[in-house]
């Protein structure tokens, strides 16, 4: 569970000023030439789509999810073994009503930026140790006490592993440890956690809400097993039995030392419910089957996890969070047509310390109305690719919570929002992708209209999101 | 707790350094064929050569000199139809000529399994390709190279029993780029329609009695 995120106003503007660094390169890029790709790309000498759907990241093919499982150790190591990747967007607010300051509330509405990028590492270690890690660099951080926008650098995704995998005629046994950053980044269906993005667009960038601009790419609230990225510290161990079987099991706990350097920032500098007391489990189990050109997966997923009402004090009182969810995934790939739906739905319980709810407790803090509430969170997307080029995607997430008046400072008390996203992008070469997105908001924070008091209607959060990613 | 954490990660590099029995390292003439084929090659191809997905063409009691030339060509770069360079330059970039015998031999030697039913395509008018070939538009029957049984021989293919979208797409590429040069496919195919390629692939697929 994420603290409500305040409403940000954004400041619209009509200035499209545009730093494109992408676009001069896509107009000269030769044919791909097997030594100019991506770190696991040069590892391997193939193809991008050979691991990745219809060239879509991170979804990935059957063959991409054996590459994952097996520790990232497939082909040869890498001499440099280091990759970049980078975000130029733009988004823009369809209605800015209700802002009295229109440029603090909405920053950078309008304009085309370049936002983030990140450094990859490093691929093949060992025949048995791999790993996925990522450091990510933001433009647009947060802002200064002067209103001068800081930017700011930290560790993004990890995933270090140890596999191996023993194969015969009677069986097919992969297995294997994953120490990471994220529950559910070691999954290799990439449907209950997206690593990249909370919106099930799964596009790879990063959700320009975090950056430049307010929530209304953004979902007001997500379970806490989606909110743990780079705040937490976990050992799962995991096997993928005969192609069908698929087990995660294992435990979370917070980034301090010795695991500090998992953190994006010191553990006193997270949110409200960020640092997890103890070791917390998470599990995973998912059935698989491939047939023809069809793959297909059903799933659960959970995870348990209590965490501080303040990161700074272990002695201020805890929430307990309980999820459990099922999750699903189905693709269609055979040149020249790449289809894929994907969904994840999970039910979160949670339960506060007396003194968090509780009005008699000496040490009451107005932290919640209630003793508990609940969170239901749907995500689903289906895309359609062709020639692993011209793209077009739906996206759909909801939430739904219990009603509480002071977790939710909103006129409706429940956080209930839903979201459509359409998308249609193009991929003129394997490691650009140019898109287009918008974001559509039926309902927000459980309302269709005035949802805030003030007149402001979900609609209004309408985004028009365009992007252009690359990497080397 | 550090002296753990470091303990632990020296052991696991220790672990992790040599398992030639298990490795995916293309890299290493050190590791056998048959643990290449096993780690790598099955992800695609299946562990007995009989692949799940038409992208992956079938490799089950294929020719080994077939495998051989492909492995080669797909080394040089002289076999370029894109999914062979998209998943196959990479794989074979630096596999030496003794794993690519190898790799062949354990192919060669895994027994095919039939095929599922084929979606699309005349089965008849298949047969009438493959065994009798289309001498208006100058092709011969296919059986003359591939085998009455459509087995191959020497570098001519086994066909029967092979995906047929991947059969299609091969013919498609023999007939109109030059991303696999060096065959007598070019000329055979170059009058054959869409519909005829379709046809004879469906009935190599289903091929009966495989």
């Amino acid at each position: 569970m994420r603290k409500l995120i305040v409403l940000g106003w954004r400041r619209l503007s009509s200035n499209w000023a545009a730093i494109v660094p992408g676009l001069a390169i896509v107009a000269g890029l030769l044919p791909i030439d097997a030594s100019a790709l991506p770190l696991f790309a040069r590892q391997t000498g193939q193809n991008c789509l050979s691991c990745h759907a219809g060239g879509q990241f991170p979804e990935l093919t059957a063959y991409g999810r054996k590459f994952k499982l097996t520790g990232y150790t497939m082909g040869e190591r890498a001499t440099i073994p280091l990759a970049v990747m980078g975000v130029a967007s733009a988004s823009k607010v369809a209605s800015t009503a209700g802002s009295t300051d229109v440029g603090a509330d909405f920053p950078h509405d309008g304009q085309f930026e370049f936002t983030t990028a990140s450094l990859l590492c490093c691929g093949k270690i060992t025949d048995n140790i791999g790993s996925f890690i990522q450091w990510t660099w933001d433009r647009f951080d947060h802002q200064n006490d002067a209103g001068k926008w800081v930017s700011k650098s930290h560790i993004d995704q990890v995933d270090l592993r140890y596999a191996d995998r023993s194969i015969a005629p009677t069986h097919d046994l992969i297995f294997g440890a994953s120490l990471n950053n994220n529950p559910g980044v070691a999954d290799v269906w990439n449907t209950h956690n997206s690593a990249f993005t909370p919106v099930p667009t799964y596009v790879p960038v990063g959700n320009p809400a975090g950056n430049a601009g307010g929530p209304f790419v953004d979902v007001p609230a997500a379970p806490t097993d989606q909110s743990l990225g780079q705040h937490s510290a976990g050992l799962t161990g995991y096997l993928f039995w005969n192609d069908f079987l698929y087990a995660e099991v294992g435990g979370y706990r917070s980034t301090e030392k010795p695991f500090t350097v998992l953190g994006d920032t010191r553990v006193s500098g997270f949110d409200s419910f960020q640092r997890l007391k103890g070791i917390n489990p998470y599990w995973r189990l998912a059935l698989n089957h491939d047939w023809g050109a069809n793959s297909a997966m059903i799933g659960i997923h959970g995870m348990s996890a209590e965490t501080y009402l303040d990161s700074a004090d272990t002695g201020s009182p805890t929430a307990k969070f309980r999820d459990i969810g099922i999750d699903g995934q189905y693709q269609y790939i055979l040149d020249p047509h790449v289809l894929t739906a994907m969904f994840s739905y999970t039910h979160e319980k949670q339960s506060y310390n007396d003194a968090l709810w509780n009005l008699s407790n000496a040490n009451f803090t107005g932290t919640f109305a209630n003793s508990s509430n609940t969170l239901d969170y749907l995500r689903a997307k289906v895309t359609y690719i062709y020639q692993a080029k011209y793209g077009v995607s739906l996206a759909h997430t909801s939430i739904r919570g219990s009603a509480d008046a002071v977790l939710y400072g909103n006129p409706t008390a429940v956080p209930d929002s839903r979201l459509w996203a359409p998308e249609i992008f193009w991929t003129p070469v394997q490691n650009v992708r140019v898109g287009l997105q918008y974001f559509m908001w039926d309902k927000y924070l459980g309302a269709k209209s005035n949802y805030d008091g003030n007149g402001r209607n979900a609609k209004d959060n309408n985004t028009l999101f365009v992007y252009l990613w690359a990497a080397y | 707790m550090r002296w753990i954490l470091l303990a632990a990660i020296a052991a696991l590099g220790l672990i992790g350094c040599a398992n030639l029995e298990r490795s995916r390292d293309l890299a290493n003439p050190n590791v056998r064929p048959e643990v290449t084929a096993a780690q790598v090659c099955s992800n695609c191809h299946g562990l007995d050569g009989n692949s799940v997905s038409p992208i992956f063409p079938r490799l089950a009691g294929q020719q080994e000199s077939y495998i051989v030339a492909q492995l080669e060509n797909f080394r040089s770069h002289q076999r370029s139809d894109p999914a062979g360079y998209e998943y196959m330059w990479g794989i074979s970039r630096s596999l030496t000529d003794a794993q690519i015998k190898g790799l062949a031999e354990y192919f060669g030697r895994q027994t095919a399994g039939k095929n599922a039913a084929v979606a699309g395509g005349s089965l008849d008018a298949g047969r009438k390709i493959f065994e009798q070939g289309v001498p208006e538009k100058e092709t011969a029957p296919c059986m003359a190279c591939h085998g009455a049984n459509a087995e191959g021989l020497g570098a001519f293919p086994r066909l029967a029993g092979q995906h047929q979208d991947y059969l299609v797409k091969q013919l498609h590429v023999f007939q109109e780029t030059e991303g696999r040069p060096g065959t007598p496919m070019k000329q055979i195919t170059h009058l054959l329609t869409n519909e005829d390629m379709v046809n004879v692939a469906a009935y190599l697929q289903a091929f009966p009695g495989q």
